[in-house]
């Protein structure tokens, strides 16, 4: 235990000694920090950049828009439209000096034709291609809507959304399911999906480029005449990933920061819900899926002569890990207990990233993470045993070109 | 009391037996050299004896038995294949493998202090490997090595980058680390500097023990029936001589089958040959090593 730790602080030491480390670890957060500021104040006013705002920090205070109505359909204003949000205007002149007062941010002409022609248009004083309509365009399609249907709101709300579905599952009890009907929620799994690939991907690749750089110094011989294979990658896996995870904690910490100093407040939208076990989840399959990739990479490292070479074959180490991404924006929302979701969430390789997708997506049956996470610790262990006993053969397999089918049969021993 | 037991080990590689059936023994505090030419199977051999690599046969004991990891901390290993932590700072590097070795803080910066006045890389501690020399950095290998006091101490050809101050230098640690009881294993190509270290060698090519034994003994087995004539006189053709080879400046009579040394001395004598010196021809470790590398497995 003594020469693990020792193994295990040198690393850590190392690694906070290097200024790429500091470089990737202050430079990421300092980059989207200024990118966010440099767009934040080029496009304060955009609708694009207000639509992004409401996403993290909920509805920001609305500028007043008005309308001219020349059609004369627009008899009131919906009583679920804030009172001053939408204002009335006789024509398109007194519309335009409130505009250039600033008065309202822009405004809508109800040509006398739109009932033939459907169209309106709409007055704002900058171009932007990216907004299809104002702040408050679903405000007035609403009232143009009820005001159409006779004043009529429930009839409104039914044209909206006719197929209201209840949902009811045969399947064993779980978390709530997701809901299909919301575009936040349907793209929950892909970003949880997306963040655990990254994060165990990035902690797992510092252990590669460790290996082959210790490779390349040729001091893994004098090590081994040390430590054992296991005291060595056990302390290897345990430095480098409380490294990776601190690093990852400073960048979502830093961009928690950001948002804070920006002036708005991280609070993700009530679209999205999120259950409180996903933290717990969460921590338990970056650890354990770290472990299994970390020892993965270790093993790589040794095998291939150089970083250059190992890099070649990271992609088909992190095969199982990627194939979730694929499918996280799919089959974890349409079909999240389907044979391919619970497949892939069962199947250790792919459970850090699958399994939490479709926790996100919520609905999983309750025993299925903890036998998802029994079955990839079980694997951990295996790993990172026949790796460490592997170490053995790293010397004897030093210098030669780095082959898949020989990782492979390193890996199960045939080798 | 063996320190180390050889007991019949081989180990191949695939198709390749890179040792093959090797056995030897080495005694408690004794300096002892392990020879071959390169791909001769000493580096596996040395695995096998360090529990790096398993054996597919044959067995090992060191320091009285299997290897473990408290006897890890009993032996200094310099492999042939070597290298430093290149980025960090020697002191570092020094500290993190002597902590390795179970030694303390304190202990470790004691210990690497002496080791880097005797060295003169005192003034380089500070600085990080990868800015040393070649020379420099063998030498913190070779400290690094030493720095936890080891009984047991493997050498692979701790040499190889020296100038000759800083062989000397080694050589005369190395004899020191012998005088205090280490035991040592020394692998080098430079016979010279093996004849003049080791007590006794074994001799490995083709993954096979060649030679094994006493430096003197094999000496003398390999010095063949000849002796070394050194005089400025010209030598005329002796009776019992069957040939007369000249090398150096100095004659190498072979004498032929039956005869003695004494009895080419009393001719010479007879003849009044002044003589600056008369002695067995023994042949040089150097000499031997390429004879039977060369000549192996033709009734050695």
């Amino acid at each position: 235990m003594k020469k693990i730790r020792i193994v295990l602080i040198n690393e850590i030491i190392t690694l906070l000694s290097r200024p790429s480390f500091w470089l990737a670890t202050l430079g990421i957060p300092l980059v989207a920090g200024l990118l966010f500021a440099a767009v934040g104040t080029l496009n304060m006013n955009s609708a694009t950049s207000q639509a992004v705002s409401q996403i993290f920090s909920g509805p920001a205070e609305m500028r007043p828009e008005g309308y001219v109505d020349l059609s004369a359909l627009v008899r009131s204003i919906p009583e679920s439209i804030p009172a001053g949000t939408l204002l009335s205007f006789p024509d398109e002149k007194a519309a335009r000096a409130a505009l250039a007062q600033g008065q309202i941010a822009a405004f809508y002409i109800v040509p006398k034709d739109y009932l033939q022609t459907g169209k309106i248009l709409y007055i704002r004083p900058d171009l932007n291609p990216l907004a299809s309509g104002g702040d408050q365009s679903t405000l007035f399609r609403w009232a143009l809507q009820v005001n159409l249907l006779g004043g009529e709101m429930l009839l409104s709300s039914l044209v909206n959304g006719p197929l209201a579905v209840q949902d009811v599952s045969l399947a064993p009890a779980g978390e709530a399911g997701p809901d299909q009907s919301n575009p936040l929620a349907f793209w929950t799994p892909y970003a949880v999906t997306l963040l655990f690939y990254f994060l165990i991907m990035g902690s797992a690749s510092l252990l590669l480029s460790n290996i082959s750089k210790e490779k390349e110094n040729r001091v893994i011989e004098i090590l081994l005449n040390s430590v054992t294979p296991t005291q060595l990658l056990t302390g290897k896996i345990m430095g480098l990933g409380l490294v990776g995870l601190g690093q990852a904690i400073l960048w979502l910490g830093t961009g928690f920061v950001l948002m804070n100093l920006s002036g708005r407040v991280f609070t993700l939208p009530s679209e999205i819900h999120l259950p409180g076990s996903l933290v717990v989840w969460g921590v338990v399959f970056f650890i354990l899926g770290y472990a299994v990739y970390a020892s993965l990479m270790a093993r790589l490292g040794a095998l291939a002569p150089n970083l250059r070479e190992a890099s070649q074959v990271t992609f088909v180490i992190m095969l199982p890990l990627i194939i979730p991404l694929f499918f996280s924006s799919s089959v974890f929302m349409t079909d999240p207990n389907g044979l391919i979701a619970t497949g892939l969430s069962l199947f250790p390789l792919s459970a850090p990233v699958a399994m939490m997708a479709r926790l996100s997506a919520g609905g999983v049956p309750w025993w299925q993470p903890p036998l998802s996470a029994l079955l990839l610790a079980g694997t951990a262990v295996i790993i990172v045993r026949a790796v460490a006993g592997m170490f053995r053969a790293q010397a004897l397999l030093s210098g030669q070109g780095i082959k898949v089918r020989t990782y492979l049969l390193t890996l199960i021993g045939k080798a | 009391m063996s320190i180390v037991e050889i007991t019949n080990i081989s180990k191949s590689f695939g198709p390749v037996k890179a040792v093959d059936d090797v056995s030897f023994n080495i005694e408690q505090g004794e300096l002892f050299g392990l020879l071959g030419p390169n791909g001769a199977g000493k580096t596996t051999a040395i695995r096998c004896m360090l529990d790096i690599f398993k054996p597919d046969t044959g067995s090992v004991a060191i320091l009285g038995g299997a290897m473990n990891e408290a006897k890890k901390d009993h032996i200094g290993y310099m492999p042939e294949d070597r290298g430093l932590y290149q980025d960090i700072t020697l002191e570092r590097c020094l500290n993190y493998l002597g902590s390795l070795k179970g030694l303390s803080p304190a202990q470790v910066k004691q210990s690497s202090e002496i080791f880097l006045k005797r060295f003169d890389l005192t003034a380089h501690k500070t600085k990080k490997v990868k800015e040393l020399s070649k020379g420099m950095q063998q030498k913190a290998q070779i400290i690094a090595t030493l720095l936890h006091k080891p009984d047991l101490l493997i050498v692979d050809e701790p040499f190889s980058g020296l100038d000759p101050l800083n062989t000397q230098l080694v050589k005369d640690l190395l004899r020191e680390q012998h005088q205090q009881g280490v035991t040592i294993i020394l692998c080098s190509h430079q016979m010279n500097l093996v004849e003049e270290l080791c007590e006794r060698i074994v001799l490995i090519d083709h993954g096979r023990t060649v030679l094994y034994g006493s430096l003197d003994k094999i000496r003398r087995r390999f010095s063949g029936h000849a002796v070394s004539v050194q005089t400025r006189d010209t030598l005329p053709s002796l009776p019992r001589v069957e040939r007369i080879e000249t090398i150096n400046g100095s004659f190498k009579l072979h004498l032929a089958p039956g005869s003695q040394p004494q009895e080419v001395l009393r001719l010479l004598v007879e003849q009044n040959i002044n003589l600056d010196s008369f002695k067995i021809s023994v042949p040089t470790l150097d000499e031997i090593f390429i004879r039977v590398v060369k000549n192996e497995g033709e009734g050695l």
